[in-house]
């Protein structure tokens, strides 16, 4: 129970995540432990010790997506999506920001798998793989808003205010982005910008690669996080940022075309969210089998077993939705979009009441610093945001069920 | 030079495992299983002897139920080049073990082999011994370091008093004791590459060795349950308890 059933596995699923829990339960649990005051280490660039990301270099795990050709791995296309659900999974039972740093590098190197010319290919995916510190980053989410603003209606009021302009055989960018998952320590930016204000965001939006030295592209600020804080979250700013023209990626349907990236995104949103719930699960399940109150384990009070039951339940119904999703997913299924915003808000939601549960269970020690249950419940909050709020999500699942009524758009605002 | 390396597949070392409650065994319906972490340690030595340019081919081979290729495929992906699983769904003893190991090692043809001291389910620590003795090789037993030479080899042992080195010529048989190294995890990459090394499935009736029982089990249980400590007042009384319940002192 509480772990992925063997039996629904492939064998090299198996290998991969027993591999992968192997490395997280040697190095990365010992390291958080030991270390929790990192955490809070003002200096982003000092927080995780660079150890740690060589130790995911030897189960390399940082550079999934890579293609064969160029000295990376084929996952089974048509499991891969459950394959990194596994993976991203069993690396937040280690540490959530961890796995989010890494799983950037796995959704980027697919998009510039299917979309950047072959000579962008060869040129940065032998970067990728050699650096341990090498990361990538996906940029969306602007000061005006994200998923909020622009992805309930495709009309052009609601488009992107980062403007991408060609000039010559350059591309001219200019704008602001924010909450960026790796933004402050990326080597490779994917970014998104308007190419066309006449029309809606789905048919003007386009995506350009940009490297971190690019003149005109600045790196602000690394926000500071609640949790996930172990992934350095940033703001960029992009002056007449120039980009050559083969930079381009997607042309104005970038949108939609990064439909993959999108959906295996929320999958893995949801999936590392279960393994925050299951590290929460694993350390409250050893707490009340081993602390004594009222002269017998905490386990045998019936109090304490309703809540330890309730915590199982929820990340049981979770695997089940996140399984059936990522399957929806790799076999491009019709629902695949609702199912997997399905899984993402029902992991956000549950999973939180799971981490309650383990902070309660913990009495007083639930809400030290130093016994690492507040940081699985703060880790766990951050997920109600992350990848559009549960309200937003809500709303995407409704639009694709309901596409000639909620998906209608009513007209901007007087 | 070609390794053959023994692999088991046993339950996992951080799994608690209980006796069924008639007696018979341990309990091992829906237990996670391992390969062996002895076994680990000497995949591991075989695959360093490769990188540093002493060993050509490592044939891992693995006796066991088909879930054991699992076993096997974690060798492929830690570096092993092929495999091969000997299929047998009861439990084997270990002079059944090396009578397959040996008819293995006489089709191979190997300069080495490889396998963890003993295997942490039974316990046995024969294997690597008997299996010696059958093919009339040498035997270096509970390794902590492996020095390969032109045809020979040196080797430390841990033993009761502390540390022997001896010297054998190969062909030999090599157990690896805690210390020889530390194993590496097999990458995602090599377990995804791992998966296009060819496996041979092969049964104890293939090498005419016999799986019938020469040790029979009469009960399997668990340790008396530790009774809970207690704390004393005083110094004199520790003494006293100790002297008079405990016969210590």
């Amino acid at each position: 129970m509480i772990h992925a059933d063997d039996g629904s596995l492939s064998e090299e699923q198996r290998l991969m995540r027993d591999s992968c829990r192997s490395y997280i339960d040697d190095v990365v649990t010992p390291f958080i432990r030991a270390n929790w005051q990192r955490e809070w280490d003002m200096t982003p660039g000092e927080r995780l010790s660079p150890e740690i990301l060589q130790g995911a270099e030897q189960i390399g795990v940082r550079t999934l997506g890579v293609p064969e050709e160029f000295g990376g791995i084929d996952l089974d296309r048509e499991s891969e999506v459950r394959t990194f659900a596994l993976i991203s999974e069993e690396i937040a039972r280690g540490d959530s920001g961890l796995s989010d740093k890494l799983v950037q590098n796995w959704k980027v190197s697919i998009l510039l798998r299917e979309f950047a010319p072959k000579h962008l290919q060869a040129k940065w995916f032998p970067r990728l793989l050699e650096d341990p510190q090498f990361l990538l980053a996906h940029c969306l989410t602007e000061p005006r808003g994200a998923s909020d603003r622009w992805l309930p209606y495709n009309v052009p009021e609601a488009s992107m205010n980062t403007r991408a302009v060609l000039d010559g055989d350059h591309w001219v960018i200019n704008g602001r982005k924010q909450f960026i998952s790796n933004g402050y320590d990326a080597s490779l930016y994917v970014v998104y910008a308007n190419t066309n204000p006449k029309v809606g965001m789905l048919q003007g939006t386009s995506s350009f690669l940009v490297p971190r030295d690019t003149p005109g592209f600045t790196v602000t600020k690394c926000n500071e996080t609640m949790g996930c804080r172990f992934m350095n979250n940033g703001e960029l700013v992009f002056e007449d940022c120039r980009i050559p023209a083969d930079h381009l990626l997607v042309k104005d349907q970038a949108m939609g075309s990064a439909g993959q990236y999108f959906r295996a995104g929320k999958i893995i949103q949801a999936a590392k969210n279960l393994g925050v719930g299951v590290a929460c699960f694993e350390r409250t399940a050893d707490y009340v089998q081993n602390y004594v109150q009222g002269g017998r384990i905490l386990i045998k009070h019936q109090a304490v077993a309703i809540r330890l039951a309730d915590m199982a339940t929820r990340i049981e119904a979770v695997r089940a939705l996140v399984e059936r999703a990522s399957k929806a997913v790799d076999e491009n299924h019709p629902d695949a979009d609702i199912l997997c915003n399905m899984a993402k808000v029902y992991a956000s939601e549950e999973i939180m009441k799971v981490a309650t549960h383990a902070l309660e269970l913990h009495g007083g020690n639930g809400a030290m610093l130093e016994f690492g249950i507040e940081k699985l419940f703060r880790d766990a909050a951050i997920f109600l945001h992350m990848d559009a709020t549960v309200d937003v999500s809500n709303m995407k699942i409704i639009k694709n069920m309901f596409p000639k009524t909620a998906g209608k758009y009513a007209g901007p605002e007087e | 030079m070609k390794i053959l390396v023994a692999v088991k597949m046993v339950t996992d070392p951080n799994v608690k495992v209980r006796a069924l409650t008639d007696g018979t065994g341990p309990d091992l319906a829906s237990v996670k299983m391992a390969m062996n972490p002895f076994d680990e340690i000497a995949v591991e030595e075989a695959v360093r002897l490769k990188e540093a340019g002493l060993a050509t081919e490592i044939v891992a081979v693995s006796i066991g139920p088909a879930k054991a290729s699992d076993t096997l495929r974690t060798a492929l992906a830690m570096g092993a080049d092929r495999g091969i699983l000997i299929r047998a769904d009861q439990a084997v003893e270990p002079l059944a073990v090396a009578k397959l190991l040996r008819a293995v090692a006489d089709e191979e043809a190997p300069d080495l082999v490889l396998t963890g001291k003993q295997a942490i389910d039974d316990d046995s620590n024969q294997t690597g011994q008997m299996l010696a003795a059958l093919l009339g090789w040498g035997q270096a037993t509970f390794a902590s370091r492996v020095k390969l030479g032109d045809g020979t080899l040196e080797v430390t042992r841990e033993v009761d008093g502390g540390l022997q080195t001896i010297g054998l010529s190969l062909p030999a048989v090599v157990t690896a004791d805690l210390r020889l190294n530390e194993p590496r995890y097999a990458s995602l990459p090599n377990i995804m590459k791992a998966k296009k090394k060819p496996i041979a499935e092969k049964s104890p009736a293939d090498y005419g060795v016999s799986l019938e029982p020469r040790l029979r089990v009469i009960r399997v249980e668990e340790p008396p349950t530790r009774q809970a400590g207690i704390k004393v007042g005083s110094a004199a009384e520790l003494v006293q308890r100790l002297h008079n319940e405990a016969g210590v002192l």
